[in-house]
C-alpha cells in the first residue's frame, strides 16, 4: 500500500506537487491527469529523484523519504521510464540480469529468477538478442522484466504500453493483471491509454495541477463530472 | 616587492592574453554547445601567417588584419561545414571533433613552417614604457589595451545588441530558439567568427610574448581552459578574473625556490582546486 | 513455480498440460550465446597469435622495434577505449599516465633490481593512482570537465616530466645518472632478444585484453552498459555511478601504466621530452578512429600510431602529414563512422558470414523490428 500524507514538492515559486494525501492499495492502481499534472514528479518523488519539501511517504508500512534513490532499489521499488531504457549492446537476458547485480542476493537462483521473469513477460523467445535488435513490444517487455526480478515491491510504470498495438496490449494488460500473483508486488500505472487504465486499475487517483483531483474505484472516478472537465473532456 | 613588480607586470600582460583567450572559448561554448580545442591551433596559424607577412615585408599592419583574417576564416569554415555534421550528438562529442582540427591545423602548420621556434618580432617591439625596472613594450600595451577593449566590446555586445540577445538564447536553449525563429546557423556563425578573431588576436600576441612554435601555442590555451573551468564555462567576468590570476601567479612562481621548472603547472593547479570546490549539480534525474 | 498466463481474462488458470521450466526451456539459447562468446575470444587469440607470428616472420630489426612499440601502445590505448567505448568518457592524459608507468618502472628496476613483471606491475598500479587523482573530481562533473582536466593533467606531467627526466641507473630519488653511467632496463631473462620482447608483448596484450573483456561480461560492464544508455536509467537499476566510472578510470591508468613499462624494457631509456601532451591527444583521436567498440580497434590504433608514421618516413613524406591525415581521420570518425575502422570491419565480416552460413529459409518467427 501507498500512503502520502500532505506531500508537496516545489520547484522554486511553482508547487509541482501541492499537498498531496492519498493511500492507494489496488494491487494495480491508476495515476491518471493532464499533462504537467504532477504525475511524473510524483513518480519522482516516490523513486527518490525528486526531495519533497514536505509531507511523508510510506510504502508497506515503511518510510521512503530518508532512503537514496539507490537504497530504495533495494528495498525493492522499481521503475521504468517513458522512454524505454533498453541497453543496444546488451542481450535481453544481460539487460535484465544487470538489474540483479546491485540488489541483494534473494532465496532464488540468478539464472532461475531471470528465465522466470522472462517467461511471464514473454521474452523466452528473444533472451539472446541484443537490445538494438528487438522490437518495441519486446523493449517493453524488457522494461517490465527489469522490473519484476528479484523481491519488487512497489512497481512505478510511466506509459508502459506506448506504442503497441491491440494484441500487444492485451498482452501487456495481462502482465499488469498478474504482476501481484507472480511476485506479490503492488504496481502504479502512469498512462494516458484511459481504457488501459480501465482494465488493469482497481483504484486510480486523478491529478490536476500537483493536487489531488479524484481517488477510488476506477470506473466511479472515471465518470466524476470534474474528471471529464478537467481532463477526459466533457 | 621590487623584485616582485616585474614578474607581476609580465604576469598581467600574459594573463590579459589568456582572459582574452578564456573569454573566446566561453563565449563560444555558451552559444553553439561547443568547447574549442583548435582555439590555440587556430591562433597558432594566424600568427604564422602574420610571420610568413612580416618576413615578406608586408608591414604590421597587413601581418594582423591577415592574422584575424585566417583565423576568422577558419573559425567560420569549421562552424558553417564540420561542426553542423556533428550537432546532434553530445557535447563531448562536438568539442572532441575540435580535437580534430587542432591536430589538422597543427601539423598543416609544422608542415608549410617546419617544427623550429621563431619569434614573432613586432615593429611595435623596438620602443615601450618604462616603469623603473620593468620595461613594457608597445606590443605589450597594445596587446593589453586591445584585450581590455575586446572583453568589454563582447560584454556589450552580449548584453546589449539584438545579435546578443539571439545569442544568449541559443546557450540557453538552442531547440527552443530555433523554433523561435531565431536563425541559429547565422547566430552560430557569428559566434564563431568572433571567436576565430579572438584568437587570431591571442595567437599574435603570445607569439610575440612567448615564441612562434605550433604545438606550444596550441597548447599554450591550456591556461585559457583552466580559466574557463574557474568560471564554470558560463561566467565572464570570472573567466576574465582568473585568466588574469594564473598569469600573475604562473609568472610570480618563477620566485619560489625550486619550483621555477614547473610554473607551466600552475593553471592545471588552479583547475584541480577550482573543481574540488564545484558543487555537484549535474547528476540529474 | 511457474506462473502461466491465460489469454481469455483476468483470472489466472493453470494451463492444460505443465509448462516447461523456463530456465530448460531458455537453456539451449543461452548455450549458443555462451559459444558465441568464447568464439569470439578465441578469435582474439588466434588473431594475436598469428599477428604475432607474421611479424616475427617478416620483420627486419626496425620494424621489429616499430611494431613492439605499436603494440605496446596498443596497451594504453585499451584503457583509452575502454573509457571511450564503455562509458562515453573522454581521456587526454592516457599517454601521461604511460610516462608514470615507465618511470616507476624504470625506478624499481634500477633502484632495486626488482623482477621485470613487478616492475611492470607496480607501474600499472601507480599510473593508476596517478590518473586518479585528477581523475576523480571531475567524474563527478559533466563529460566535458573530464576531458579539460585530462588534458591540463597531461600538460601538467609534460612539464613534470621534462623537468625531472627519467631514471636511468643512477641514485636518489629521482634516480638519474650523471654523465656516463646510463643504464638500460634490463629485460625479463627469457625476452632479452627483440624478436622473443615482441612476443612478450603481445603475452601482456592479451592479458589485458582479456582483463578487460572479463570485465565486460561481468558486472562491471552491465552496470558500465546501464550508464552508457543514461544516467538516470542506471541509478534507477541501482547502479553507484561514479563507483563504476572510477572503476573503468582507475583500470584505464593501469593499462597505460603496464604499457609504459614495457615501453621502457622496450626503448631501454625514456626521454623526458618526448611525452607532450599532444601525444595524449593523439591517442585519444587515434582510439576513436581504430574503433573504441573492439579489441580490434585497439591493435589498429596502436599500429596507426606507431607504424604509419615509420612507414610515411620510410616513403620520405613529411610526418607531419600523418598528423593531418589522423586529424581528418578523427572528423571523419566522428561523423561517419563512430565505431572506427574495426566496427566497419567486424560489421562486414559479420554480414558476410551470416550469409555465408545463412539457415535455410523458412516460415518467419520473428516480427520484423
Amino acid at each position: 500500500m501507498i500512503r502520502l500524507d500532505s506531500v508537496t514538492v516545489q520547484f522554486g515559486g511553482l508547487k509541482a506537487i501541492d499537498e498531496l494525501s492519498a493511500e492507494l492499495d489496488a494491487p494495480v492502481c491508476g495515476l491518471i491527469g493532464p499533462n504537467g499534472a504532477g504525475k511524473t514528479t510524483l513518480v519522482n518523488v516516490l523513486s527518490g529523484l525528486v526531495v519533497p519539501r514536505s509531507g511523508r511517504v510510506e510504502v508497506d508500512g515503511s518510510n521512503l523519504l530518508p532512503l537514496a534513490p539507490v537504497q530504495r532499489v533495494r528495498w525493492g521499488l522499481r521503475r521504468s521510464f517513458q522512454t524505454e531504457q533498453v541497453v543496444e549492446d546488451l542481450t535481453v537476458w544481460d539487460n535484465v540480469r544487470a538489474v540483479l547485480d546491485h540488489v541483494p542476493a534473494g532465496e532464488r537462483a540468478i539464472a532461475q529468477d531471470v528465465a522466470e521473469v522472462l517467461h511471464y513477460t514473454h521474452l523466452a523467445d528473444v533472451a539472446t538478442r541484443l537490445g538494438s535488435e528487438i522490437d518495441l513490444f519486446h523493449r517493453r517487455m524488457v522494461e517490465l522484466a527489469k522490473a519484476l526480478v528479484d523481491r519488487p515491491r512497489l512497481l512505478l510504470l510511466d506509459e508502459p504500453g506506448a506504442g503497441l498495438d491491440e494484441r500487444e496490449s492485451a498482452l501487456l494488460r495481462e502482465a499488469l493483471l498478474g504482476v501481484q500473483q507472480f511476485r506479490g508486488a503492488q504496481v502504479l500505472l502512469i498512462d494516458h491509454d484511459v481504457d488501459l487504465i480501465a482494465a488493469t486499475c482497481r483504484q486510480t487517483l486523478v491529478m490536476d495541477f500537483g493536487r489531488r483531483l479524484a481517488l477510488g474505484p476506477t470506473a466511479e472516478v472515471l465518470a466524476d463530472a470534474d474528471v471529464r472537465r478537467a481532463y477526459l473532456g466533457a | 616587492m621590487d623584485m616582485l613588480l616585474p614578474f607581476l607586470v609580465s604576469g598581467l600582460g600574459v594573463g590579459a592574453v589568456y582572459a582574452l583567450s578564456g573569454v573566446g572559448l566561453v563565449v563560444l561554448f555558451r552559444a553553439s554547445g561547443v568547447l574549442n580545442f583548435a582555439f590555440g591551433a587556430i591562433g597558432a596559424l594566424a600568427a604564422h601567417c602574420a610571420w610568413s607577412v612580416l618576413e615578406a615585408d608586408g608591414g604590421q599592419a597587413l601581418a594582423w588584419a591577415v592574422a584575424i583574417g585566417v583565423s576568422m576564416a577558419v573559425s567560420l569554415a569549421y562552424g558553417r561545414l564540420l561542426a553542423p555534421a556533428l550537432a546532434e550528438r553530445d557535447t563531448s562529442i562536438r568539442s572532441i571533433g575540435t580535437l580534430g582540427l587542432a591536430l589538422i591545423l597543427v601539423g598543416f602548420a609544422e608542415w608549410t613552417w617546419g617544427e623550429g621556434p621563431r619569434r614573432l618580432v613586432l615593429p611595435t617591439d623596438a620602443d615601450g614604457l618604462e616603469f623603473g625596472d620593468v620595461r613594457l613594450t608597445w606590443t605589450r600595451v597594445l596587446g593589453l589595451a586591445t584585450a581590455v577593449a575586446m572583453m568589454a566590446a563582447v560584454g556589450l555586445l552580449l548584453a546589449r545588441t539584438r545579435v546578443g540577445l539571439r545569442m544568449r538564447a541559443l546557450a540557453d536553449d538552442r531547440g527552443l530558439s530555433a523554433l523561435l525563429g531565431v536563425r541559429v546557423l547565422s547566430v552560430d556563425g557569428v559566434a564563431w567568427a568572433l571567436s576565430g578573431a579572438f584568437a587570431g588576436v591571442c595567437g599574435m600576441l603570445l607569439a610575440n610574448i612567448v615564441r612562434l612554435q605550433p604545438t606550444l601555442l596550441t597548447f599554450l590555451v591550456i591556461p585559457a581552459f583552466a580559466a574557463a573551468i574557474v568560471g564554470r564555462l558560463k561566467s565572464l567576468p570570472v573567466t576574465v578574473l582568473a585568466g588574469v590570476v594564473i598569469g600573475v601567479l604562473e609568472a610570480c612562481a618563477i620566485l619560489l625556490p625550486g619550483f621555477a621548472p614547473f610554473r607551466t603547472a600552475v593553471p592545471f593547479l588552479v583547475a584541480l582546486l577550482a573543481i574540488l570546490f564545484f558543487r555537484n549539480t549535474t547528476r540529474k534525474a | 513455480m511457474s506462473t502461466s498466463l491465460s489469454t481469455s481474462g483476468r483470472t489466472n488458470v493453470p494451463a492444460p498440460d505443465p509448462a516447461p521450466d523456463p530456465m530448460q526451456a531458455l537453456a539451449p539459447a543461452l548455450r549458443q550465446h555462451a559459444r558465441q562468446q568464447w568464439r569470439g575470444l578465441w578469435a582474439m587469440g588466434a588473431v594475436l597469435l598469428l599477428l604475432s607470428v607474421a611479424l616475427l616472420l617478416l620483420s627486419n630489426s626496425y620494424w621489429l622495434k616499430t611494431f613492439t612499440s605499436a603494440l605496446t601502445l596498443s596497451v594504453a590505448v585499451a584503457g583509452t577505449a575502454l573509457l571511450y567505448g564503455q562509458l562515453g568518457l573522454v581521456s587526454l592524459c592516457q599517454y601521461a599516465l604511460v610516462a608514470v608507468g615507465g618511470w616507476v618502472a624504470l625506478r624499481l628496476s634500477h633502484g632495486f633490481g626488482l623482477p621485470f613483471e613487478l616492475c611492470v606491475l607496480a607501474g600499472g598500479l601507480c599510473a593508476s593512482a596517478a590518473g586518479m587523482v585528477a581523475g576523480l573530481p571531475a567524474l563527478r562533473l559533466k563529460g566535458l570537465y573530464l576531458a579539460l582536466v585530462t588534458l591540463m593533467m597531461a600538460g601538467g606531467y609534460q612539464v613534470l616530466v621534462s623537468a625531472v627526466g627519467f631514471p636511468d641507473g643512477g641514485a636518489g630519488w629521482l634516480g638519474k645518472a650523471q654523465g656516463t653511467g646510463r643504464l638500460m632496463m634490463a629485460r625479463p631473462a627469457w625476452a632479452e632478444s627483440d624478436a622473443a620482447y615482441l612476443a612478450y608483448v603481445v603475452a601482456w596484450l592479451a592479458l589485458i585484453l582479456v582483463l578487460i573483456e572479463w570485465h565486460r561480461r561481468s558486472r562491471a560492464g552491465r552496470s558500465w552498459a546501464l550508464i552508457r544508455r543514461g544516467e538516470a536509467a542506471a541509478t534507477s537499476a541501482g547502479v553507484h555511478v561514479l563507483l563504476y566510472q572510477s572503476w573503468a578510470f582507475g583500470l584505464a591508468g593501469f593499462c597505460a601504466g603496464v604499457a609504459g613499462a614495457l615501453l621502457a624494457g622496450g626503448v631501454g631509456q625514456l626521454d623526458g621530452r618526448a611525452f607532450a601532451a599532444s601525444e595524449s591527444v593523439l591517442m585519444f583521436a587515434l582510439t576513436v578512429v581504430g574503433g573504441a567498440y573492439h579489441w580490434l580497434g585497439t591493435l589498429l590504433a596502436g599500429l596507426l600510431l606507431r607504424a604509419v608514421p615509420a612507414l610515411l618516413t620510410e616513403w620520405g613524406v613529411n610526418g607531419f602529414l600523418a598528423q593531418v591525415f589522423f586529424g581528418a581521420a578523427l572528423l571523419h570518425a566522428l561523423i561517419t563512422a563512430p565505431r572506427g575502422i574495426a566496427g566497419q570491419w567486424v560489421d562486414g565480416l559479420t554480414r558476410l558470414f551470416a550469409h555465408l552460413f545463412a539457415r535455410p529459409p523458412g516460415p518467419s518467427r520473428e516480427r520484423r523490428s
